[in-house]
This record gives C-alpha cells, sequence and structure tokens, in this order.
C-alpha cells in the first residue's frame, strides 16, 4: 500500500529474496555506502542525518543525528550497537526489516559506524527472533566477503567488525544501558546515568544505540539527501515510520507510512478497517507503553509525535494494537500489568515492587475481590512509581494503567458493584508464580 | 569550588563534591538512603535520596549527582517528601515487619526512615504480598532472610569489591529477585560480618548474636580491636557487664569502616570459660590480701626477669620496665614466633598482637622461644610473666615451670598452669590503655565492662609491687600516662591521657621540628 | 542448599567446545561472551547443568554469582532439564485479542496439563510468553527455534499430531540457509 516512492525502509518486505546481497546490490544496495566512504567525513555524515530530522524509531523519538554528537572527540575505541531486541508489545517492524532486508541494516549501521568512528559494532537481537538469526549472521557473513565489512572497507581505510549478539528473554534489554549491560555478560539491567552511554558505555567506552530501523533509514537518507527526507512527513515528524498492526482489521501487518498521514485514513484505506463483526473501541497506537485512545479520540490524530502528543498519547515504537469493541478493558490491562511485572529488571524499588502491585491489585479486581478503594490505589501506586525510577519502565507501566482507567473506568467500576467471576479455565499467565 | 544553595542555604563545597554528602552537611542528618555508603561504589537503586534541583524536570537521586556551581536544591519540600513517603512504602509492601523477632530492630533503615518519613497507614492487602525464603544459612557467620532484603545491593557491591571474593548477586528479575550466595558457594571470606554490618534492615544478620540481646539494651565503648598490629578500631556493645558483639568504628587511616571476622569474634575471650577468677597461690585459690603479699615478698627477695607480652598496654609495659630497672632484672619479651599467622591484602595482619610496636617503642627485645627458656632457666631468681600466653611453646612452659613463676593474665592455660603465684588480670575489654598499631599509631582503648570475678587492673597491681618498693608509682592512669610521655620524649604532644579518638601517629603530629628521620 | 559440584554426566561436544573457544577470542573480553557460550551449551544439552556452569566460571573467569546471575535474569536460559517439546504461546495484549486464551485452553485439555505444567512422560511442556514479536499473525507459539503463527485450535492439533510423531513441522517463518 506504501506508494513506491516512499519504500525507504519496506521495498524489498514480503519478498523471499530480498534478503540476499545479489538482489539487494542490484536494487542499489551499498551505494550509500560508496558514497560515504569514498568521499565524505565522518562529520559530514552526521550532518545529513542530523539534518534529515530523523528521530529514534525505536520508541524514544531522539534526534538520530543529535545523538552521533554526543560521542566525544579523540575517543580510542568507539563501540555501535542496533538494538533489534524489539519486545514492546504491539511491534514486530524491525523483525520484517531483519527477515526481509538485513542488508539495508547492515549497509546502514556500517554507514552510521562510520559517521561515529566506532569500530566494533554489535546487532543485539532478542532470542525470541532466533529464527532469524541464522539469516541476518549469513548476511553479515555476505557483506565481509564482499568487502562491506572488515578491515580497510572499499578501499577506505575504515575497520569494522560487526558481531551478531543473540538476546535471551528480556524486555528491558531494549533500554539502551539494559542492552549494553546485557553484551557485557551482566544482567541486561538499566545503568544509571551519568555516565551517559555516548560517553561512558560498553566496557566503560563511548557507545551508541540506535534502533534497527534508526539505521535502516540511513541509506536513502543518504542516497536522496536530506531535503528529500524532509520532504517527507511534517516539520517535527519527518520521513517514513514503519507501523505494526495487530488486532482484528482487516489486513494486520507492517505498514511504512509517511509521518503526519492521518490516522482515519490509514485505518479505512491502507487497514481496511475492522474486520467483519469487530467494531473499533480504542487503540493503542505506540507499543503497550504508550496511553490507550478511545475510538473517537485516535480518528481525530494524524500520525505523527506532535499530532499524537496533543491528543495525549505518544508515537512510540508504532505498535498499533487496534482494540474491538467486545474488549474486556480490565482484561486487558491484567495482561499489561502481567508483562510489567514480568519484565521489571527488579533493580529499583519502586518498579519492582510497584509493577508486581499493580497486578496483584488488577488481578483481584478482576477476580471479583476487589473494592472501591483499590482504584484509588491503582493510582496512588502509580504515582510511587512514575518518573522515580533509573530507567523508564516504571512509566511504561504506569502509563497504560492509568489511561485505561482514565478512559474506561466504568468498567473497572463495574467490577465493584457486581463481581465477575473468574471466566478462564487455565490459570494464565505463566503458571509457576502467581 | 562551587556554590550552591540548599534549603535556602547558601554552601561553597569543592568540585566533585557529591550532592548527597553537601545536603547531609546543611542538614544535619544524611538524606533517606539504603544503597548508598560512602566505601561502596554506587548503585542508585534504592530511589530514595532524591531531591529537587531547579531546573531538573525530574527529581534527582543524590547520591549520583555531582554539584555544580549555582545549583539550587531543595531536600525538605512536600514534592520531595511526598516522594521519599512513596518511595519508603515502596521498600515496605512486601517486607514482613516481624520487627518482633528480627534483631534489626532499633538499628533498623526501615524503622529509622518510616519514623521520618513513613507514618502511614499501610495499603497493602495481605494476600497481595510477596514471600520469600526466611533464615537461610548462607556461611558460618551470616544467616540470611530474603523476605526482608530491600535489594539495596551492598553486600554485592561489598562482596564483588571490597573483598574481591564476589560470593553475592541479585538472581532472577522483577519482584522475585532476591539476595543470595550462589548454589553451592558460602558466604566464608574473612570479612562476611561486615555485610551485617552495612545490610540496613534485618535481611542479613549476624549467626552470633542472633536472638541474643535487644540493640537498644546495648551500650557502646571505643575500643581497639586486640587481635592483630592493625588495630581495628572497635565498638564495643556491652550491657550489665557482659559484652555482645564487636562492630567496626571507622577510621579511614586504620581500618575503614571495616574490620575482619576474626578480630570480631575476639570478645568471646573476655567471658570464656578460662578467665582466671581468682588469684592462685602453689595451685590453690586465695584472696588477693594473701597473694599480694606473696607477691611482695617474692619481689623483696630478687626479681630474676621479666617477660613481657605484645598483648601488655604501653602503661603495662611502662611499669614493667620500670619494675625491672628498680630490681636489676632482666626484662624481655616473647616467644617471638607465637602470634603469628597469614595476612591478607585488606586488615589481617599477621603479627596477631596489638601492641608489638609497643615493645620496640621501649626497647624491650622479643626473644625466640627457645632462648626464652634459656633466660627463665638462668634467671636466678623470681620470673614475672605480664600478659600473653608464653607458656603455650612448650619449651617456654617448661621452663616456666621449673622456674619461680608469677603470672599475671587472663586466662587459665599452659602459663598459669605453670606459674606457682597467678595473679588475674583484666581482660582488653574491662581496662583502658593503649596499643601501637603497625603505622605507629598511639590508639586509646577504654573499659567497656567490669573485671571478671577478681580480676584487677594489671598497671594497679604493678603500681602497689613498685610501691612496696619503695618506688615512686603512679596514684592514676592519668599520672601514668604523663610519666609514659615523659619516658617516650613526647611531652611536645597533648598528654596521653587526651589522646584522639582516632589515634595519634607522634612523628606525624610533632611535624618536621619533632626531629627523627622525618 | 549446595548443588554437586560436578555434574558426571556433562559432556559437551568438541564442535560446541570449538564455537566456544571462538566466541571467547572474538568477543572483546571473556565475560561478553557469556550469553553465547550459554547458548552454545544450551542449544546441545537443552539447559545448562550444574557442571556446564562451572565450565563457564572457569572458562570465562568469572565468579559462580555473576553466571547464576544471568542464568536466572534472562527467561530463556534453562538450569533445569527440559521437556522434549517446549510450547511457548504468547498470551500478550495482540494475541490476547486474536484468540490466545482458547487457544492455551485448547492445549490444556488436549495435553491434559494447566499451563506452567509438563506432561507425566516429559514429552510436552506448556508455558505463557510474553511478546513474541509476530502481534499481527497472532495468537503464536514458540517452540525452540520455530515460531508457528496464525494458530487456531485445528492448527495447534496438527502441530501436536506432528509432535507426538517426532517431527518438527515446518514452521512459515523457518529460514533456510541456502548454500
Amino acid at each position: 500500500m506504501t506508494p513506491k516512492e516512499l519504500q525507504i525502509l519496506s521495498a524489498r518486505f514480503g519478498r523471499d529474496n530480498g534478503h540476499k546481497l545479489a538482489v539487494y546490490e542490484a536494487e542499489g544496495g551499498y551505494t550509500a555506502l560508496r558514497m560515504a566512504l569514498s568521499g565524505m567525513q565522518p562529520s559530514e555524515v552526521r550532518e545529513v542525518v542530523k539534518d534529515a530530522g530523523l528521530r529514534g524509531r525505536g520508541g524514544a523519538g531522539f534526534p538520530t543525528g543529535v545523538k552521533w554528537g554526543f560521542v566525544p572527540e579523540g575517543a580510542d575505541m568507539i563501540y555501535f550497537m542496533v538494538n533489534a531486541d524489539e519486545s514492546e508489545p504491539g511491534t514486530f517492524k524491525d523483525r520484517y526489516l531483519l527477515d526481509y532486508d538485513p542488508h539495508q541494516t547492515i549497509e546502514g549501521t556500517i554507514i552510521s559506524c562510520f559517521a561515529v568512528n566506532a569500530r566494533t559494532a554489535f546487532i543485539y537481537i532478542r532470542g525470541e527472533f532466533g529464527w532469524l538469526v541464522d539469516r541476518v549472521q549469513k548476511a553479515v557473513d555476505e557483506a565481509y566477503a564482499a568487502g562491506y565489512l572488515g578491515r580497510n572497507i572499499l578501499g577506505s581505510g575504515y575497520d569494522l567488525d560487526m558481531i551478531v549478539h543473540k538476546g535471551a528473554g528480556a524486555y528491558i534489554c531494549g533500554e539502551e544501558t539494559g542492552l549494553i549491560n546485557s553484551i557485557e555478560g551482566r544482567k541486561g539491567q538499566p545503568s544509571i546515568k551519568p555516565p551517559f552511554p555516548a560517553v561512558q558505555g560498553f566496557l566503560d567506552k563511548p557507545t551508541i544505540v540506535n534502533n534497527v530501523e534508526s539505521v535502516a533509514s540511513v541509506p536513502w537518507i543518504l542516497n536522496n539527501g536530506a531535503a528529500a527526507y524532509k520532504a517527507i512527513g511534517t516539520e517535527k515528524s519527518c520521513g517514513t515510520k514503519l507501523f505494526s498492526v495487530s488486532g482484528p482489521v482487516k489486513r494486520p501487518g507492517v505498514y511504512e507510512i509517511p509521518l503526519g498521514l492521518s490516522f482515519r485514513e490509514f485505518f479505512h484505506e491502507w487497514l481496511g478497517g475492522m474486520a467483519d463483526g469487530e467494531e473499533l473501541k480504542a487503540v493503542i497506537v505506540g507499543g503497550s507503553s504508550v496511553p490507550v485512545l478511545p475510538a473517537a479520540d485516535i480518528m481525530n490524530c494524524n500520525l505523527d509525535y506532535e499530532s499524537l502528543g496533543q491528543a495525549g498519547t505518544m508515537l512510540g515504537s508504532g505498535g498499533m494494537i487496534v482494540i474491538p469493541e467486545r474488549s474486556d478493558m480490565v482484561e486487558l490491562i491484567q495482561v499489561l500489568m502481567h508483562f510489567y511485572y514480568d519484565e521489571s529488571c527488579g533493580q529499583c524499588t519502586p518498579c519492582r515492587e510497584g509493577t508486581g502491585w499493580l497486578y496483584r491489585i488488577v488481578k483481584r479486581l478482576r477476580g471479583g475481590e476487589g473494592s472501591a478503594k483499590d482504584l484509588d490505589l491503582i493510582e496512588h501506586v502509580c504515582g510511587g512509581m512514575a518518573g522515580l525510577t533509573i530507567c523508564p519502565l516504571a512509566d511504561a507501566a504506569v502509563m497504560p494503567m492509568r489511561s485505561f482507567l482514565d478512559k474506561f473506568r466504568p468498567e473497572f467500576e463495574a467490577l465493584i458493584r457486581e463481581p465477575v467471576p473468574a471466566v478462564s479455565s487455565s490459570r494464565w499467565p505463566r503458571g509457576e508464580q502467581e | 569550588m562551587a556554590k550552591l544553595t540548599i534549603d535556602g542555604t547558601e554552601i561553597e563545597v569543592p568540585d566533585g563534591t557529591r550532592l548527597f554528602d553537601a545536603c547531609a552537611d546543611v542538614r544535619g542528618q544524611a538524606l533517606p538512603h539504603f544503597c548508598y555508603h560512602p566505601d561502596l561504589a554506587i548503585a542508585g537503586v534504592c530511589r530514595l535520596c532524591q531531591v529537587e534541583v531547579e531546573g531538573m524536570p525530574k527529581l534527582t537521586i543524590a547520591c549520583n549527582t555531582m554539584v555544580r556551581d549555582g545549583m539550587v536544591v531543595h531536600t525538605r519540600n512536600d514534592k520531595v517528601r511526598a516522594a521519599a513517603k512513596q518511595i519508603l512504602e515502596m521498600h515496605l509492601i512486601n517486607h514482613p515487619v516481624d520487627c518482633p523477632i528480627c534483631d534489626q530492630a532499633g538499628e533498623c533503615g526501615l524503622q529509622d526512615q518510616y519514623m521520618i518519613y513513613g507514618l502511614y497507614d499501610a495499603e497493602v492487602e495481605q494476600a497481595d504480598k510477596v514471600h520469600k525464603e526466611k533464615a537461610q544459612v548462607i556461611g558460618p557467620h551470616v544467616i540470611l532472610d530474603k523476605e526482608r532484603c530491600v535489594l539495596c545491593s551492598r553486600c554485592v557491591r561489598f562482596c564483588a569489591d571490597v573483598t574481591g571474593t564476589g560470593e553475592m548477586g541479585i538472581f532472577n528479575r522483577g519482584d522475585r529477585a532476591e539476595i543470595g550466595v550462589a548454589p553451592g558457594v558460602e558466604l566464608d571470606n574473612n570479612y562476611s560480618l561486615n555485610t551485617v554490618d552495612i545490610c540496613p534492615v534485618g535481611a542479613l544478620t549476624s549467626r552470633d548474636f542472633r536472638f541474643e540481646k535487644r540493640v537498644w539494651m546495648l551500650k557502646p565503648t571505643d575500643g581497639i580491636c586486640p587481635g592483630c598490629a592493625t588495630g581495628c578500631n572497635v565498638r564495643i556493645d556491652h550491657e550489665a557487664g557482659r559484652v555482645y558483639r564487636l562492630k567496626p568504628r571507622r577510621n579511614d587511616a586504620v581500618n575503614g569502616a571495616w574490620m575482619c571476622d576474626k578480630g570480631r569474634m575476639l570478645y568471646k575471650d573476655v567471658h570464656d570459660e578460662h578467665r582466671l577468677g581468682a588469684p592462685r597461690l602453689e595451685g590453690a585459690d586465695t584472696d588477693w590480701a594473701t597473694a599480694g603479699q606473696a607477691f611482695a615478698a617474692r619481689m623483696a627477695a630478687g626479681l630474676g626477669l621479666v617477660v613481657a607480652s605484645p598483648h601488655c598496654s604501653l602503661e603495662e609495659l611502662h611499669l614493667l620496665k620500670r619494675l625491672a630497672e628498680a630490681k636489676g632484672a632482666g626484662l624481655v619479651a616473647g616467644p617471638a614466633e607465637a602470634d603469628r599467622g597469614d595476612g591478607d591484602s585488606l586488615l589481617l595482619d599477621g603479627d596477631r598482637a596489638p601492641n608489638r610496636a609497643g615493645l620496640a617503642l621501649l626497647g624491650i627485645e622479643e626473644l625466640p622461644g627457645a632462648e626464652l627458656a634459656n633466660r627463665i632457666a638462668s634467671a636466678g631468681a623470681t620470673v614475672l610473666v605480664a600478659g600473653g600466653e608464653p607458656g603455650d611453646v612448650a619449651v617456654v612452659g617448661e621452663a616456666l615451670r621449673a622456674a619461680d613463676t608469677v603470672f599475671l593474665g587472663t586466662h587459665d592455660r599452659a602459663t598459669a598452669g605453670a606459674a606457682r603465684l597467678v595473679l588475674p588480670g583484666a581482660a582488653w575489654a574491662e581496662k583502658a590503655g593503649i596499643f601501637v598499631n603497625r603505622q605507629g599509631r598511639f590508639q586509646r582503648f577504654l573499659q567497656a565492662v567490669v573485671r571478671t570475678g577478681q580480676a584487677r587492673d594489671d598497671w594497679r597491681v604493678l603500681g602497689e609491687v613498685l610501691s612496696g618498693l619503695d618506688q615512686p608509682h603512679p596514684g592514676s592512669l592519668r599520672e601514668l600516662r604523663g610519666e609514659l610521655a615523659q619516658a617516650l620524649d613526647l611531652e611536645h604532644l597533648e598528654h596521653l591521657d587526651n589522646l584522639p579518638a582516632g589515634g595519634l601517629v607522634p612523628r606525624e603530629a610533632a611535624g618536621p621540628a619533632a626531629g627523627g628521620d622525618a | 542448599m549446595s548443588q554437586p559440584v560436578a555434574d558426571n554426566a556433562f559432556s559437551l561436544s568438541d564442535a560446541s567446545r570449538a564455537r566456544i573457544e571462538a566466541l571467547v577470542e572474538r568477543y572483546p573480553t571473556k565475560a561478553s561472551a557469556l550469553m553465547p557460550c550459554i547458548w552454545t551449551i544450551q542449544d546441545e544439552l537443552g539447559h545448562v547443568p550444574p557442571a556446564g556452569i562451572d565450565f563457564l566460571v572457569g572458562k570465562l573467569e568469572m565468579t559462580p554469582a555473576r553466571v547464576h546471575e544471568v542464568l536466572s535474569f534472562y527467561t530463556m536460559f534453562r538450569t533445569e532439564p527440559q521437556a522434549e517439546y517446549v510450547l511457548q504461546v504468547c498470551h500478550n495484549i495482540s494475541c490476547h485479542i486474536m484468540g490466545a486464551r482458547p487457544l492455551i485452553a485448547h492445549l490444556e485439555k488436549r495435553l491434559g496439563i494447566r499451563l506452567g505444567e509438563t506432561t507425566p512422560d516429559g514429552r510436552f511442556a506448556l508455558e505463557g510468553a510474553e511478546c513474541l514479536g509476530a502481534c499481527g499473525h497472532g495468537p503464536c507459539l514458540q517452540l525452540g527455534r520455530h515460531l508457528y503463527e496464525y494458530l487456531t485450535p485445528e492448527k495447534a492439533d496438527d502441530l501436536l499430531e506432528s509432535l507426538k510423531r517426532g517431527e518438527i513441522p515446518r514452521a512459515d517463518t523457518d529460514r533456510e540457509l541456502e548454500d
């Protein structure tokens, strides 16, 4: 559905041969790398990307070119990590990028490494993507064989080593310092800042961590120029973004859209609206950690950072979860609260204890054992978590919790007045701990 | 230097000062905290020390913030107080609150913080509380209660960075996270009990102290560990004449905030069953009047040899020297090979006596056992053994048994067994004195508990003997120290009776003008 | 509290040992090679036994505490022998909306066990999993390196039948290595 001229990232999605080096090269692959290494300075590459207005596509939305500028001058060793730990519920776009077009990510990474003078790059792929790790490794091997990686790349004098690193099941490794600690051979617990990773990261050396989609955008930007990228999207939300769409729409999947596209058009034209027999109730637009919007609210939004921000939510990772009318919102928030309880790294007290507490309160509520004060208690717990922790996981739990309670309060209150017996015969989630 | 404002007070501190410390100075009390410890790496996990720094969007932890010129900080406003209260609540929701059976009660960070910042009614349902394993022995000295743990990670950092032994870790994630030792590993390094000191709650507690005494009943007295030449500064916690435990006392020049387990257990010597409770003459218990007469009679008849010990205080050694001089007796110490062991790279010294440096200062030669035995055999008159257990070395013990030996000591072992006249002296926690450690530091220790049985202050006993010989004798410890200072040529110092709590190295204190090889 | 220090059943193939050597060479520090070394052992043995932990402690010069921390932190690392087939069904929000719970209930009925349990013959374990990155293709199930998507109770039955015969059916996401 993406017009060809906007297929910055998705040109080879859905194909069964797009991952091959020969195909990638035939379609213009590694041209940008040649251009960067043969005639540009690292600082010039940084300028182009900064000028293009590319923002971190993992969820934080921080300007990529600006982040690259934080690396101190003259460092003796700089590391680059590609964050392919994609674990945000509702998000599955980096999977598509690595599965269908690994060379694009590889090329983008090499250029990005050149831009910050990094000499070793890691691609940190979540363990649950074990089924595509071999494909990525094979692509990396192809790149080495073709002279795009290793020593003296394309005769430029630039060396880069690239290691594919597999995670082992921890959402928190998607936080950049958690990722760094994980590769160091520790638990993937985020680090306190300062120091900041760009100055003191992996093995205490300057380290840049970028999302897959961010680096995958770089070759096109270099090939077509910053102005062309800025011409797409809006003033503060340049370029295209991959939206992962799940839920009972007619055509779920991963879509590359120009930022600023209206949700209404996206929903009806691109997604085909709800599947037969389903009605739209609400949408979580940016991965589970952003506030939910009822149908009426999201319909008036454009899919960009500012418009969604003004509507009280966030673009985040672009993991769009479409919630149908039949859904029990308290049941859904219990699912999410279990997720954060499961994934909290446990380091800092407000998140460690708060995520568990929120889950248990909601579970009790759903089990018919909640009282009216539990709704106030939920807000009280949220207040003891948000903004008080080492990393934003606590906020990521609090934002959906608060928004569900705020936008769908009657469903919570109904549970107090008329207790709902536990409907499921299965003891879900994973049964060893309540 | 940086000028900043904390709670309306402007201060100036050196660059690189931690905001946590600057706030503590201004407030007169530390910010609430668990994970911060001045001798450990910053963790930043308890989140309690958060303060408001104007211009920053969120509260920030003071332990990981360095002061900056122009900073304006609030530590007591509503926002900060509310955060502290809520974060404290988070620490408590899964805490068992079993204070009635917890040794930490009375010196517990949670209790203390709750009284200052909490004072709320608990909102968590009992059914929602997470339970973990309690009462797990993790080493010879330490027992762990995982439920009480607030996961501050101090113990993990201590084992990783201070002892370098890395026994402890935090396993699992989320609220299933728990402190512990790795399977198959024990917390058995020689500093394990420091983890109990630094644990702010009752998660890590001492097996030795378990259920022994409520801490608010204990009185603290400054002491110096007698276990080795390091002379770790300690706090002797006691009640009604019994010592219950030792804690390290911070001295950044000597032992930092730590002490070793071996030293920590030495309090047991004070009350063990072998303490000499009464004087003994020719194997039969007697009283001090009789014993004192027997001692005086022997001294009048002649004193052949004085055997001192590196366990004697500096004051006692001084009086022993005066006695030897008055009677023309030899003065030695030994056996030199006794009280030796392996040292480590932290605090434990291979010299397992607290005052060998004192012997050296007073010019008292230490002899190896064989030679000491010969000197005893050829003493020609009464041999006075003061302090230590030289009789533990067989050849010395035999020589003592053959001689007319008087023993002024604390325990009924080989030396007391070999002596004709046994005089019970005070154990290290039962008297005041000065030890000189391996740095040449004069460190004073104070009397914590009353003396066992009929044990007497050793310096008084020696003073009485001198008096009986019509020699000048000090009437008080203060007078004695005055004599000592003169004898050691230390008049330029404050009177030795006023040693500062952290001890003093006389040559350093005197400065370059004092001479010597400075 | 202690586990046996040496597990006599631990033996690692030469290929795995060689791979571990290569990893230690490649990674900037020994400790940073920990995760791929754990994967190497687990890929071969199905879990990391106590002797494997000792091996890692020695080879990577790490403390037992550090290695155990890592093993206990990541959900995919296992220190106990596993069932022959560990079926992990995503129960996060998108899959939930698309029918994960009825699917789980169906599997529970078919296998005769509850979520979190293993069949008495040790062949099948049923676990819940958090988001597997297949949200638009749900409900989904992970079996080792295989990801089965667009699952229905019928497809789940087909999968179970294959597994009972000892065959792991090909998933649409199985990516064969080209020559």
